[in-house]
């Protein structure tokens, strides 16, 4: 028996319009399915890298191996190695191999926010390119690791800045003084009064400024009175008839002078050359002198003895003396 | 007299999977089955497609609109679209096609076969089920893949315009991350619900009204068990997909 015809379904060309929503639900899945393929790497070539990591936490697969913050690669594969290190197996496209050299430098950092993250560093992009399969070392740099550390420097520095801020501490006493300076810079006597710790203080400087000035003004006079006298000076020193020309003449005639005492001096070194010749003249009559006196001293002799023989035969004369010419 | 709720369950389930064994064997597909089950997919599928598509898109653009502007202030907008991507296409949007596709066809299909159960027409074995009740059932389910597709498509192509504009330059990171939301066994375990949603819209309302009272006065209740019905099962699956997959 036919069942009852059921009211709701009188749709014209329903036929086409169903395999039309057939077709389009089967080309929508096929086309997700292959962009997803497409988007996870499927249907490029890719290299082999494998990072060995002391600890693979927060590694997950499909997560991006980075380098300047732009994706290169795509983590495959995590297992532990037989060194019991953790061997992060990553697929690394081939257009995107340049980027990464022989020697880059891969590091996994962990943030307070956030998952894992794998980075590549490229200090050189000259140097050759990183093999397919190459194995390298990766370097954590853990923000969490540094928390302990971070929180006890931190502690340090609020308890410093409690010891800062207490009520007795040196800042408040320095902020009390420069409080009590800034008042009286606000006072009459202005900044004066407040460096110099009191009203009758500035007072004083002002009045020492005023004295200052004072004698300034009349150092003033004196200068100009002093401009008169160098100009007088100068004329007097400097001028027709003064000082200079005065002295100027005065060595004139000194050049002069020094001139004639040349030729006196050439005088007396003549004078002084015949004196040589005069010495060695007396010289050597001095040494006829010797003989003289030898001779002399001979006849001497002889007369003493004349004399002590007519003393001997003449008693009476008692004149002994005798007298040389 | 009404069944407690083990052999309800049990007999839906062993009711579900004899449609779904009748609608994957080739030899169900006769012209009057092909014809019926075309009209009730366009009925709930074909009618409804443009407003469909234009609620889709509108939240769509809210959603992506709330998860960029609070990823970016906490600093994650990296994730913005993975996280779009696991909360609206993955799961938001199946269920809320399945609960919109229960509520417009599931429930008038439930009404309908309590009615012939009233009506007697069950009595005559599994052929008026087969030759009625099968291609409506596999209508129904055929437009839960279908406006499941079209609202994740839909949603996709929000998602790129939401984030990036009419520029063609997004695409590198929107395909990564795209790539890296739906996983291989991401993606297997999406289609398995979406296909225990279809089969769940499609079967537990009629299972429900099957084992139904004959009286007259019960077929007003027999939406409401179905759609009830439905509710728990899209739950179940729900609650274990999300499970496998984060747990």
């Amino acid at each position: 028996m036919e069942p009852a015809p059921l009211p709701g379904l009188e749709i014209r060309h329903a036929g086409p319009k169903a395999m039309a929503v057939l077709l389009g639900t089967a080309i929508i899945v096929a086309a997700f399915i292959a962009y997803v393929l497409y988007a996870r790497g499927a249907f490029e070539n890719t290299q082999r890298l494998v990072l060995m990591a002391d600890d693979g936490a927060g590694v997950t697969v499909g997560m991006d191996l980075t380098f300047s913050g732009f994706p290169v690669g795509r983590v495959q594969k995590i297992e532990l190695a037989a060194d019991g290190k953790a061997r992060i197996e990553v697929d690394v496209p081939e257009k995107d191999a340049k980027w990464l050299r022989a020697s880059s430098i891969f590091t996994l950092e962990r943030s307070l926010v956030g998952g894992a993250r794998l980075r590549a560093f490229t200090g050189d992009l000259g140097d050759k390119p990183l093999p397919a399969g190459a194995v390298r070392p990766v370097l954590r740099g853990d923000a969490t690791e540094e928390l302990p550390g971070l929180i006890a420097s931190m502690k340090r520095l609020l308890e410093n800045l409690e010891r800062m801020t207490a009520e007795d501490s040196s800042l408040n006493a320095s902020f009390a003084s420069v409080k009590t300076l800034t008042e009286r810079m606000s006072g009459p006597g202005g900044a004066l009064a407040g460096v110099l710790g009191g009203e009758e203080n500035a007072r004083k400087v002002i009045t020492a400024l005023d004295r200052a000035n004072a004698t300034l003004a009349s150092l003033e006079k004196v200068s100009a009175r002093l401009d008169g006298m160098l100009g007088k000076a100068d004329e007097s020193v400097f001028g027709a008839g003064g000082v200079m020309e005065e002295a100027r003449k005065t060595v004139a005639q000194l050049n002069a002078a020094l001139g004639e005492a040349r030729e006196s001096l050439k005088k007396a070194d003549a004078v002084l050359a015949d004196a040589q010749k005069v010495s060695a003249s007396t010289r050597d009559a001095t040494k006829d002198l010797g003989a003289l006196r030898t001779e002399v001293e001979a006849s001497l002799r002889r007369v003493s003895g004349l004399i002590d023989e007519i003393n001997r035969k003449w008693p009476f004369a008692r004149d002994t003396e005798v007298r040389l010419p | 007299m009404q069944a407690t709720l083990p052999g309800r369950a049990a007999r839906s389930i062993l009711f579900g999977a004899e449609a779904l064994a009748a609608a994957l064997s080739p030899s169900t597909y006769t012209a009057p089955v092909r014809a019926l089950a075309a009209r009730q997919l366009c009925a709930t599928a074909w009618e409804v497609l443009p407003g469909f598509v234009v609620f889709c898109a509108a939240l769509a653009a809210l959603v992506i609109r709330v998860i960029d502007s609070t990823a970016r202030d906490f600093g994650l907008s990296g994730y913005s679209l993975d996280l779009y991507a696991r909360l609206l296409v993955l799961e938001l949007i199946p269920l809320f096609v399945a609960l919109f596709v229960s509520v417009r066809s599931g429930a008038a299909l439930g009404t309908e076969v309590a009615l012939l159960r009233v009506g007697g027409v069950l009595d005559q074995g599994n052929d008026p089920l087969r030759a009625e009740l099968l291609p409506r059932g596999i209508g129904v389910a055929a437009a839960v893949l279908a406006l499941t597709a079209v609202g994740c498509l839909v949603a996709l192509v929000v998602a790129y315009v939401g984030l990036y504009g009419f520029s063609p330059w997004g695409h590198g990171a929107y395909a990564r991350a795209i790539g890296q939301a739906f996983a291989p066994a991401v993606l297997a375990g999406f289609a398995l619900k979406v296909a225990f949603f279809a089969v769940a819209v499609a079967t537990v309302p009629v299972a429900a009204s099957v084992g139904g009272s004959r009286e007259m006065r019960s077929v007003p209740d027999a939406a409401p068990r179905g759609l009830v019905g439905v509710f728990v099962v899209l739950a179940l699956v729900e609650g274990a997909s999300i499970a496998l997959q984060y747990a």
